[in-house]
């Protein structure tokens, strides 16, 4: 115990004298969070908040249908309407050309008349179906005529992503179905009222009978919406931590080729003793790290008018998860430590793994933006075990059972690591383990 | 020589893994307690490789070898309880001040306290370091790291004292003092088994050396013995080359 703790003082000393690598470990990741978080605001917001698309809007009908459409869209929230350029309103054949010179994105033209043929089509179908109960007289509609279906005209950038395309025409379907509805009703009131003249019809102002409510499924009740920063906090606090790897396999490949570790060697201490001395140093490192990571979240942040860190309350969660994440980066990095011949070897391949990992386990990109297959393939990722334990925290409001399983891959990755290490030592230096 | 050897190596191999050629090939060779011994020769002689091996660094690949009564393959641990270590490189950390490295080392050892703060302070002021105790390694000149390195190799006072070329690249005056040194720890008790490419360095300091040549042994016996058996030859560097040549060596 003694000797261990003694290589853990030196371990702790030569960290503490090299400044650049302190700044590297502390302070970088630091700067990263805020910069991930900064950056990525811009996109959670172009996603979340959607940003309003400009819309030419060409009402050449003047009536309900055309009126409905417009105010249907101004209320939506997600489009800006445009009815004049330069002063001078919007066209058909401008809008078109508008949109075809990529000054804007959609260009929604609706035909003269088109209110005026509904109504017609409204007021036949009306009068056709009370004139089954002998409530109408067929003869008031002879000169009325059956009109065809109106066009209204929908002009996109090919740059428009399909799904947004949809969005749009359901959005325009939906204004037409109601306004045709209104019609529907008012007619039914005209027509009954002259077949009745006591009828009075009631001021009914049509509701939609169904409502849809969008929830993210918490176990309590209280609703956490995720935004950018409690994905960006956990997830680059993994990462830094698993970059333990770059200064601790350095470490180790250091005192190799400086002959430290050869000196070491001839001395009555063995090689396991001396990794675990690097583990606990390395350890609290990662656990200042993920301190330093999580009180950016909360207090640096929101100094950049970005949402501040929900850390949820389960602080023993929150701590076993730091840890279990902690153990499985310092496993990797003996791991590679021990394999790795030279120090460049270590770093490239220590880091670009890393990369590999952090990228297919949902640190850049969350899982659920991914392609299906990448969701299949994320899951092998320990980066992925820890976000997803870190989301159970901070954004389903879970405790320990919810990070059990995640924890527990954790550190079964870290013992497994460790095995191998010993295995490959037990290999290369039969003498020295 | 009656009395039982400190070191015994019986048909000593050793082959790195992708090397045409065997690094060591069936090497036996006795060492005796006190003895100062000297394993010369070229580049890829091996001597590196038998003082790695011996210390427990490496596996050989064949051959026994007992130190101080206990068996490598076994009872490394006691070896290592009666072994210092001086390597060729100066396996010190940079960082560290000279004190904190041979703290360390020290520590290693199980040394501990005061009386090892005291030990330091004592084996530096015998190799005039003693104000450069908190000074960190990567200050010091190449003479004054080779000297902090041996005394990291002899804090606890090891019955046997393996070093590596220990005056290589180093100036007179630090050379002086580390040679002075050995002579007064082996006059205490110490077996030095020492590696070395001055022969002339070797001869007024070893009582007995071996020339190694390309993984073997060719030659072994008391340096004037050696000279004084080949008459030809006025010291132990022309002797030397003639047994192992004078083609460059990788």
């Amino acid at each position: 115990m003694f000797k261990f703790i003694s290589a853990v003082k030196k371990e702790y000393l030569l960290l503490l004298r090299d400044k650049a690598g302190i700044i590297i470990l502390f302070i970088m990741p630091m700067m990263l969070i805020v910069i991930m978080s900064l950056l990525q605001e811009v996109g959670w917001n172009a996603i979340a908040k959607e940003p309003k698309v400009e819309v030419l809007f060409v009402n050449n009908d003047g009536d309900s249908l055309g009126i409905n459409m417009e105010e249907g869209l101004r209320s939506s929230g997600f489009f800006d309407v445009i009815d004049s350029v330069d002063h001078a309103s919007v066209t058909a054949e401008s809008a078109r050309a508008a949109v075809k010179k990529g000054d804007y994105l959609i260009a929604i033209v609706v035909p003269k008349g088109v209110t005026k043929s509904m109504r017609a089509n409204v007021r036949i179908a009306v009068a056709k179906t009370l004139s089954g109960f002998g409530m109408f007289n067929p003869m008031l509609l002879n000169n009325i005529a059956q009109k065809g279906a109106d066009t209204v005209t929908l002009y996109f950038d090919p740059t428009i992503r399909k799904a947004f395309k949809n969005a749009v025409v359901s959005s325009i379907k939906e204004f037409n179905y109601r306004s045709e509805t209104g019609m529907v009703f008012r007619s039914f009131n005209s027509e009954i009222s002259k077949q009745f003249p006591a009828y009075k019809p009631a001021e009914i102002e049509y509701k939609e009978s169904l409502q849809f409510k969008e929830v993210f499924p918490n176990y309590v009740e209280q609703e956490e919406i995720p935004n950018t920063v409690q994905h960006n906090v956990p997830a680059w606090a993994i990462f830094a931590m698993f970059f333990i790897i770059i200064p601790l396999t350095g470490s180790m490949i250091k005192e190799r080729e400086e002959g430290s570790l050869a000196r070491l060697m001839s001395m009555p201490v063995s090689y396991i003793h001396l990794l675990l001395s690097k583990v606990t140093v390395y350890f609290f490192v990662c656990l200042i790290q993920s301190f330093l990571m999580i009180f950016s979240g909360i207090f640096i942040l929101p100094l950049f008018h970005v949402p501040m860190l929900e850390v949820g309350n389960h602080i023993i969660a929150l701590t076993l998860m730091t840890i279990a994440t902690a153990l499985a980066a310092l496993g990797y990095g003996l791991l590679v430590g021990t394999i790795a011949n030279t120090h460049q070897q270590a770093a490239a391949f220590g880091a670009v793994s890393i990369i590999i990992l952090a990228a297919i386990g949902g640190i850049w990109v969350p899982v659920y933006l991914m392609p299906t297959v990448m969701r299949h393939v994320a899951v092998i990722s320990p980066l992925n075990w820890g976000i997803t334990g870190f989301y159970n925290i901070f954004l389903r409001q879970g405790g320990l059972i919810t990070i059990m399983f995640p924890a527990l891959k954790l550190v079964a990755f870290f013992i497994l690591s460790v095995l191998i290490t010993y295995i490959y030592r037990k290999i290369k230096s039969p003498l020295n383990i | 020589m009656a009395e039982r050897p400190i070191i015994e190596i019986k048909n000593l191999s050793k082959r790195y893994k992708g090397s045409d050629e065997p690094a060591l090939k069936d090497i036996t060779l006795d060492i005796y307690p006190h003895e100062i011994f000297g394993l010369l020769g070229p580049n890829g002689a091996g001597k590196t490789t038998t003082i790695s091996i011996l210390c427990g660094l490496f596996a050989p690949t064949g051959g026994e070898i007992m130190i101080d009564g206990f068996n490598l393959h076994n009872e490394l641990d006691q070896i290592k309880q009666v072994i210092g270590v001086v390597p060729q490189d100066v396996a010190l950390y940079p960082t560290l001040t000279a004190l904190e490295n041979l703290v360390f080392f020290g520590n290693m050892y199980g040394l501990k306290g005061k009386s090892l703060k005291d030990l330091i302070m004592d084996r530096m002021n015998v190799f005039g370091l003693e104000r450069f105790a908190k000074k960190k390694i990567s200050s010091f000149s190449g003479g004054m790291k080779r000297r902090v390195n041996l005394i990291a190799g002899l804090l606890h006072d090891p019955k046997i004292l393996f070093l590596d070329e220990p005056t290589a690249g180093i100036d007179v005056q630090s050379k002086i003092v580390i040679l002075e040194f050995l002579h007064e720890i082996n006059r205490k008790g110490t077996t030095i088994i020492y590696t070395s490419h001055y022969m002339e360095e070797a001869e007024n300091l070893c009582s007995r050396v071996s020339i190694m040549d390309r993984g073997t042994i060719v030659s072994t016996g008391n340096p004037k013995e050696l000279v004084a058996d080949h008459p030809e030859f006025k010291n132990l560097e022309n002797l030397f080359l003639h047994l192992t040549g004078k083609g460059l060596r990788d």
